[in-house]
């Protein structure tokens, strides 16, 4: 027993010791220059805590990801084998997705290759860095840093189309971003329901296909002022058999509101895959 | 439970809930992360601050005296100016020891694990910066 407690105990400092060396690493630098334009990750990190409640009916604001340096964590990935009908199976084997087994020269991953937008759902399960939220009369707003990238979510009782193919006047083009609709269901979640997806994107990193008239609801939980998830899950019964969970994002508040821009531009990424990229992962890449 | 096992087993826990982000994107699997190469006296031909990863181009000259034409990338641009990295924080003509894991392909490319200044201070990745190749948040020379 008594060993027992010095395991324990020995173990909980080595936790603090960890904790302070990792608090050591991420804290600014003493009477380092600071510039109200640029994004501090540590501002993020040092807002601990909810903050208190969350707002009414209200998700302005500009939130941090997972991949904005503030220590944000996602809980839950997207489905990774879901269950494919067999056309939703072909199109799956036709994805190469850079990961096990698949390096960046075997991918066909059209944002790796050639920083083709995302689209829509994967903008919102990829690359999560920030978000600003903004709500006028009849919409709400997401916008993007990742790609530079704005969504409109109509609030003005509509409902979404149907029609994305045929030759008739009354069709819809497919668009990157869908079509989409939202309500809030309570006091402080939003739901949006969107469809109508250009087909050619993937709607995960990991290269799950999706029809155009897939539809994919997400559903926005504020639970304080610096907390905000983000549930998704897809209906694609052209591809899928059942439903789909397209995982789950979470953000916290910035406090400084920062929020800049970050693109994929294709001339860089074909002057990095040509010169490492395909030459590290291809020994026949000319370099 | 024994206690060292114990220990071990809340070292682990502690670790895994350090936030460290994926180096499989683009690539990562590709490039040997055992020992660095390391480039002695090497010229800095370009630096190249772009999307979606950094470059370092380098002329190194080998112990017969041959100049070989290295590229490595760094981790990715937004993560470098997190911990301090500029556009001009490398620069043509720098001459500097460079740390590099190289291709597994045997190519002269690379991901970049460190550099060490004449003047004694270092500036490492902010993904494989680390001597064991594992995480650094320090870019700032040091």
């Amino acid at each position: 027993m008594r060993k027992t407690s010095t395991g324990i105990i020995a173990g909980a400092v080595g936790v603090v010791f960890l904790s302070v060396l990792v608090a050591a690493q991420s804290a600014p630098q003493k009477n380092a220059p600071r510039s109200p334009w640029k994004y501090y990750p540590e501002d993020a990190r040092a807002n601990e805590g909810p903050g208190g409640p969350a707002p009414v009916r209200d998700m302005s604001g500009t939130w941090a990801g997972e991949s904005s340096g503030a220590g944000v964590k996602r809980l839950v990935p997207p489905d990774r084998m879901p269950a494919f009908t067999p056309l939703g199976k072909q199109l799956f084997d036709r994805n190469k997705a850079e990961g096990t087994g698949v390096l960046i020269a075997q991918s066909n991953d059209p944002h790796v290759r050639y920083c083709d937008p995302f689209g829509f759902p994967r903008n919102m399960n990829d690359q999560i860095r920030s978000m600003t939220i903004a709500t006028v009369s009849n919409r709400t707003f997401v916008m993007l840093r990742f790609m530079n990238i704005w969504r409109e979510i109509w609030m003005d009782g509509r409902t979404l189309p149907t029609n994305f193919a045929g030759r008739g006047a009354d069709v819809h083009d497919p668009t990157y971003n869908g079509y989409s609709v939202g309500r809030w269901t309570d006091d402080y979640t939003f739901v949006a329901e969107t469809t109508g997806m250009a087909a050619e994107t993937w709607a995960t990193e990991g290269g799950l296909p999706h029809s155009v008239d897939a539809r994919v609801t997400e559903r926005f939980n504020r639970s304080s002022k610096n907390d905000l998830s983000l549930t998704m899950t897809m209906d694609d019964p052209k591809l899928y058999s059942k439903p789909l969970s397209l995982g789950q994002v979470n953000f916290r508040w910035i406090p400084s509101q920062t929020f800049f821009d970050f693109s994929c531009v294709p001339s860089s990424v074909q002057q990095y895959l040509k010169e490492v990229a395909d030459p590290a992962s291809s020994p026949g890449a000319a370099r | 439970m024994k206690p060292k096992v114990l220990m071990m087993a809340v070292l682990i826990a502690a670790f895994a809930a350090i936030d460290r982000p994926s180096f499989a994107h683009h690539g990562g699997t590709a490039f040997d992360i055992t020992t660095p190469v390391v480039l002695k006296n090497a010229v800095i031909t370009e630096f190249l601050w772009i999307n979606p990863h950094p470059l370092i181009k380098a002329d190194y000259k080998d112990d017969k005296g041959n100049v070989q034409q290295w590229t490595m990338e760094l981790g990715g641009l937004v993560g470098a100016q997190l911990i301090g990295w500029t556009r001009t924080s490398l620069q043509p003509g720098d001459v500097v020891t460079l740390y590099v894991w190289k291709a597994k392909t045997g190519a002269l490319v690379g991901r970049f694990n460190k550099v060490d200044f004449p003047d004694g201070t270092t500036m490492r990745d902010s993904q494989t910066g680390a001597d064991d190749g594992g995480r650094s948040d320090s870019g700032q020379r040091n």
